[in-house]
């Protein structure tokens, strides 16, 4: 008798409570789905909470706010990465700051702008869960975003994102555009442009410590093949290019043997890969899948032997980008390399700047393309851009993402100031006009000293760091497609000479695939992939095994995709 | 008591035994093997170049891995909203668990098996990754530092450990207060709480040790730089390589170790004082790994 | 759980009073408890209503039903199996061992005739078990590198031992091995506590009684020291045993990609199906972890009932 009694009031008081929670749950969804839950309440609990923390619901409730036509965006969450790097230490504030103010003045009503800033190691997980649990207008669901040509492709196709087709060929920039190829190759096979490219893609170079090659006699000049390669990083490994009278140098640092999960995968190695190509690609106007071709393997093997004999530093294989590349410029040269493959343009530039602020030899050469490269693909690839995506609310109308548009991309290539402030940040914070005379690296034997004349357009020092002069903010001004109207450019030449070198050495990647089973088996194939290049170059496998491993567990999905792609 | 009762029997027997040498001997490596490699870490952390070598005393003494902590916005922030959530977290757990704790000892209350048992099955069932997730999502407590303290807000053992020993209060004394016309509350606060000064001492350990130590919530639910805590920075800074820009020329191995301090500084400096309340959390109630 | 009362502390026997008037009775404490009510359903038992999505697929904002599809995928998983099976085994075998290097400390620590050494002692080996898991893996693999600053490869190398460095937690075959050590080395000092609350509690006639039959000291510890914690080492073996399928962040933190066939287990197979993949299906890692909750849920059960059967009580 008592149990009964007791059951009975525990059950009142469980569904009591619940009714209690599933209410507040609906307010906290905020003023727009109150008219979608008002008859929540008298519902019974269970539906209540779980119709509301659906994703559906709220929605259609805010298809019920906007009227077409008139929608008024007053403010803009955009989710980045690394590429803007006006960081939060670094004049964000400031950036935000003056880009309100002109976009605001531009649209005739005010804005705010919003920008979450992910890591880069683990952005696409961080977007995928962002985009899942979030709801347009809840404060942290993107409006517009950075997606890489990899990412892009899979989301392409979920109707997630915007067809800013219309909108981009009606853009006020459009006359301004001298790149229009870039994104008309964006477009998929219905003409929808799902992504928005402002620059074209940039690629990686070959870097070479010019000090160490004089410490072991070479000159860049004599690198021309593989083994010319493979010498001169047995050198930098063997030899004591440091000059500190022991070994522990390495030859070469990247980050990951293989970049597998972000096309085009092999330019952080494109010494070792050679005309290899590790994913699904279209060779000669059929697709194939790279992977298992024999060149994948010869690669793996190449990488395997280099890495038997010491050459490639073992923390490649965990190191993120940052990482690498400050291992590569340290302080402490005793366990550095002497190659590293990394952006072209404006990063020899920040690289120099780099050493110059470790007190290390400076001189960075670049190195052309070796023949196995030179033959195969004809020079360094030059990726697919990453683009600016906007999110659709499939309300199955355009006026929001309109206005998305219109606040952030129309703005950005205005050939003016908001194109200033993504091309090299923010007035009298990143750059100025004004006249102003600084020196970096003051008592060491690096000091330079600036100084500029009133109304000269530069680059000012960065705000976290005294001793390098800023470069550029998200858009590159060499890469973008619709160049500044106002004149301002850098005039840093290590970036002009950078950017040339590249133009005169890069052909085209090769288009990332578009299919559904892809991209419903791509997170799983590449994990396989990375766990198999890792453990092949490491010694643990034959490139022979890892390529049958390989072929056992996703011979037949990869069928089906080729299959599909090839019609 | 015990163990003193039985060195007590043991003292007649004066001369040295084999056994107790290579006991002592033995148990001299195992401390070592304890406290060897947090030397290393501290020494290090004081020393200049990363050396692999073992040494009792820093051959180049810095303290820029500690000054590059202190004054690197980055670093020092995610220590401040450590010590912010572990205090709030501990308070938090410990009104939740003292007073459900307390209700639960209530013998002659309605409902109080229903109430153990509605407690007692979060401990074996839970809705996991995701669905949590998605309601924190709800909560707003996303990319929030105050998740750490909501999360750990209680903890259902510590609440049970907390009614073991309510139920050790002689019943006798509530009877007293309640003739005098207490309120619970007031029996609560004048009687209870008064009486389990050692139990709220562990338990609060208990909760400040899980919520300083915690990284993986914070793994999962933060994004914010601004938002981490410290254990997620040391993570990133020694695992991912991932250091911010600093102003002192440090190098990486005399951070990573000086982080590495900071992070078990705050215990190790009340570990001493405090292990007797540690200990009897264990022996209030079962085991607690 | 307590006694039935049956009198009151003063020895007169308890009337029953009515139900509603002892609810009114209590009226305070139930407003005390509400806190923790309110706490306790949003928590914990609102997330329990997520777990609907184990039966449906829910990618990005598409949510559709699909039955048992997801559980169909996981059982023909052949990562998900690989996950199960290093859970179980991990868990396992780091149980065993800890505890059994817990015993054999706790029991020669036990011998240790001065005072205040035993109690220095237990300072020293408690301390390990209050650091994160982030800071012992920050420890070890900084030590573990295979940089030229790697204590444990440098040392070895200039012993001579060995002559190239070894990437200790990367290599397949020494993963296992040196996860348990850095178990062994951050938790049985811990594990002794509830040993040598035992071993407090052994009465010294026991002791006095073998010294009378002319015992040696193993023998006395073989003979009257052991058994006496047998009971206790099995009620701490079905304690852990009930969370045996919890294990996460000791591994996360340690593993990497080149090991995950010996070291990936359910809640890290969760983990990175759920929050590191471009665009994950949520259903399915919910499926996965239903099932893990629903094998947890019945190892629980089982170990009360061993408990209840062995020592009386119940571990819940």
């Amino acid at each position: 008798m008592k149990k009964k009694v007791l059951s009975v009031l525990l059950a009142a008081a469980m569904v009591m409570s619940m009714t209690a929670c599933g209410g507040s749950d609906a307010s906290s969804d905020g003023g727009s789905t109150a008219s979608s839950t008002t008859s929540s309440s008298s519902s019974s609990s269970t539906e209540s909470s779980s119709s509301s923390s659906s994703t559906e619901s709220s929605g259609s409730a805010a298809a019920a706010v906007e009227t077409p036509g008139e929608y008024v965006l007053e403010d803009l969450y955009i989710v980045v990465d690394g590429t803007l790097t006006a960081t939060v230490d670094n004049g964000q504030d400031a950036f935000i700051e003056q880009w309100e103010a002109a976009v605001s003045q531009k649209l005739g009503h005010s804005i705010k702008l919003h920008i979450n800033q992910l890591d880069h190691s683990d952005y696409s997980g961080t977007v995928s869960r962002l985009l899942t649990t979030g709801e347009p207008g809840d404060g942290s669901f993107p409006d517009a975003l950075i997606m890489s040509a990899t990412m892009f492709r899979e989301y392409a196709p979920t109707g997630l994102l915007w067809d800013q087709a219309d909108a981009y060929a009606n853009a006020e920039f459009q006359s301004r555009v001298t790149l229009p190829s870039i994104n008309e190759n964006m477009k998929d096979s219905t003409g929808a442009l799902y992504g928005f490219a402002p620059t074209y893609g940039n690629g990686c170079v070959t870097y070479v410590k010019k000090a160490w090659l004089d410490a072991v006699g070479m000159s860049i000049d004599d690198i021309k093949t593989y083994d010319d390669y493979y010498n001169m990083l047995k050198a930098f490994t063997e030899q004591d290019p440091d000059g500190n009278g022991s070994a522990g140098t390495y030859g070469v640092i990247a980050a990951g043997y293989g970049k597998l999960d972000e096309a085009p995968f092999i330019n952080y190695m494109p010494e070792f890969w050679q005309d290899a190509y590790p994913a699904i690609y279209q060779k000669d106007g059929v697709w194939v899948d790279g992977f298992q071709e024999e060149a994948t393997q010869k690669a793996l093997q190449r990488l395997a032997d280099a890495y038997a004999a010491g050459l490639i530093d073992p923390d490649t294989e965990e190191a993120g980008t940052k990482q690498a590349r400050e291992k590569w410029f340290s302080n402490d040269q005793s366990t550095s390399e002497g190659v590293f493959t990394y952006w072209a343009g404006t990063w020899l530039q920040t690289l120099t700047d780099n050493l110059v602020k470790q007190e290390v030899d400076s001189e960075i050469v670049m190195l052309p393309p070796i023949a196995e490269i030179k033959n195969s693909w004809g020079g360094y690839l030059n990726r697919e851009a990453p683009v600016w995506v906007i999110t659709d609310d499939q309300n199955g109308d355009n006026s929001r993402e309109q206005a998305i548009f219109d606040a952030l991309i129309e703005t950005m290539l205005d050939g003016d100031v908001v194109q200033t402030l993504w091309t090299y940040g923010a007035e009298d914070v990143h750059w100025s006009t004004h006249a102003e005379e600084f020196t970096t690296n003051a008592g060491t034997d690096k000091e330079k000293t600036y100084s500029y004349e009133e109304g000269t357009f530069h680059l000012k020092q960065s705000p976290n760091d005294p001793n390098s002069v800023w470069k550029k903010n998200h858009l590159d001004a060499v890469l973008v497609i619709a160049p500044l109207t106002n004149g301002y450019v850098d005039t840093s030449e290590l970036a002009v000479a950078g950017n040339k070198f590249f133009t005169e050495n890069c052909v085209d990647a090769p288009q990332a695939p578009a299919s559904e089973t892809l991209s419903e088996i791509n997170n799983d194939l590449v994990d396989l992939k990375k766990q198999l290049m890792n453990q092949v170059v490491t010694g643990e496998k034959t490139p022979a095994d890892a390529i049958a491993e390989y072929q056992e567990a996703f011979g037949d999905q990869i069928e089906t995709v080729l299959s599909e792609l090839n019609g | 008591m015990a163990a003193e009762a039985k060195v007590a029997y043991r003292k007649p027997k004066k001369h040295i035994h084999v056994f107790d040498v290579v006991n002592y001997i033995v148990f001299v490596i195992v401390a070592l093997i304890v406290l060897l490699p947090l030397w290393k870490v501290l020494v290090d952390s004081f020393n200049a170049v990363g050396v692999y070598q073992f040494r009792f005393w820093p051959n180049q003494p810095t303290l820029a891995g500690y000054l590059t902590i202190l004054t690197t916005q980055k670093l020092y922030r995610p220590f401040l909203n450590s010590v912010i959530t572990t205090i709030l977290g501990t308070l938090l757990g410990l009104v939740m668990s003292t007073l459900g704790g307390y209700v639960l000892c209530q013998e002659d209350m309605p409902g109080r098996n229903a109430m153990s048992y509605f407690l007692l099955f979060t401990m074996i069932f839970s809705g996991g990754m995701i669905p949590e997730y998605l309601v924190m999502r709800q909560l707003g407590l996303v990319d929030n530092m105050w998740i750490l303290v909501v999360k750990h807000g209680m903890n259902v053992y510590n609440l049970v450990l907390m009614r073991n020993f309510f139920e050790g209060i002689p019943a006798s004394l509530f009877e007293a207060a309640k003739i005098d016309g207490c309120s619970p509350m007031g029996i609560f606060f004048r009687i209870v709480l008064p009486l389990s000064k050692a139990a709220l001492a562990s338990i609060g350990l208990m909760y400040a040790v899980t919520v300083w130590n915690d990284y993986s919530t914070v793994q999962i639910y933060i994004t914010n730089r601004d938002q981490v805590n410290f254990q997620y920075i040391l993570r990133v800074m020694v695992m991912d390589g991932d250091t911010p820009t600093t102003a002192y020329k440090v190098s990486q191995n005399t951070l990573y170790y000086a982080a590495i301090v900071c992070a078990i500084l705050p215990f190790m400096i009340l570990y001493p004082f405090l292990q007797q309340y540690f200990v009897t959390g264990v022996n209030i109630g079962a085991v607690k790994e | 759980m307590a006694k039935k009362p049956t009198k009151t502390s003063t020895g007169e026997p308890i009337r029953k009073k009515p139900l509603g008037t002892r609810i009114w009775n209590n009226r305070g404490y139930y407003l005390m408890f509400l806190p923790v009510l309110i706490y306790v359903l949003v928590i914990y038992y609102w997330p329990m209503l997520g777990v609907r999505y184990a039966f449906y697929d829910y990618k990005l904002k598409n949510i559709s039903y699909v039955g048992f599809k997801h559980f169909q995928t996981m059982f023909g998983d052949k990562d998900f199996w690989t996950s199960f099976k290093n859970t179980l085994e991990l868990s396992i075998m780091k149980l065993l061992i800890t505890t059994f290097v817990s015993v054999l400390i706790s029991v020669f620590l036990n011998e240790m005739g001065n005072l205040f050494v035993k109690k220095s002692l237990q300072t020293i080996i408690y301390l390990p078990h209050f650091m994160s898991w982030t800071v012992v893996a920050a420890i070890f693999t900084l030590f573990l590198s295979n940089s030229s600053s790697g204590f444990v490869n440098e040392t070895l190398k200039s012993w001579g031992v060995i002559e190239k460095s070894i990437d200790f937690l990367h290599k397949k075959d020494m993963w296992r091995p040196i996860f348990y050590m850095i178990n062994i080395w951050k938790e049985t000092g811990w594990g002794t506590v509830i040993f040598l609350a035992t071993l407090s509690g052994i009465n010294p006639e026991l002791y006095e009684a073998a010294d009378i039959d002319g015992a040696k000291r193993m023998q006395k510890i073989w003979y009257v020291t052991v058994p006496a914690l047998a009971n206790t080492i099995i009620i701490v073996l079905i304690l852990n045993l009930a969370k045996v399928l919890n294990m996460f962040e000791s591994v996360f933190v340690l593993y990497n990609t080149r090991v995950y066939e010996v070291s990936d287990v359910i809640s890290t197979f969760i983990y990175r199906k759920t929050f590191l993949q471009n665009i994950p299906n949520y259903g399915y890692t919910t499926a996965v972890g239903l099932f893990k909750s629903l094998v947890g849920c019945m190892l629980v059960l089982i170990c009360n009932w061993a408990s209840k059967k062995i020592r009386g009580r119940g571990i819940i």
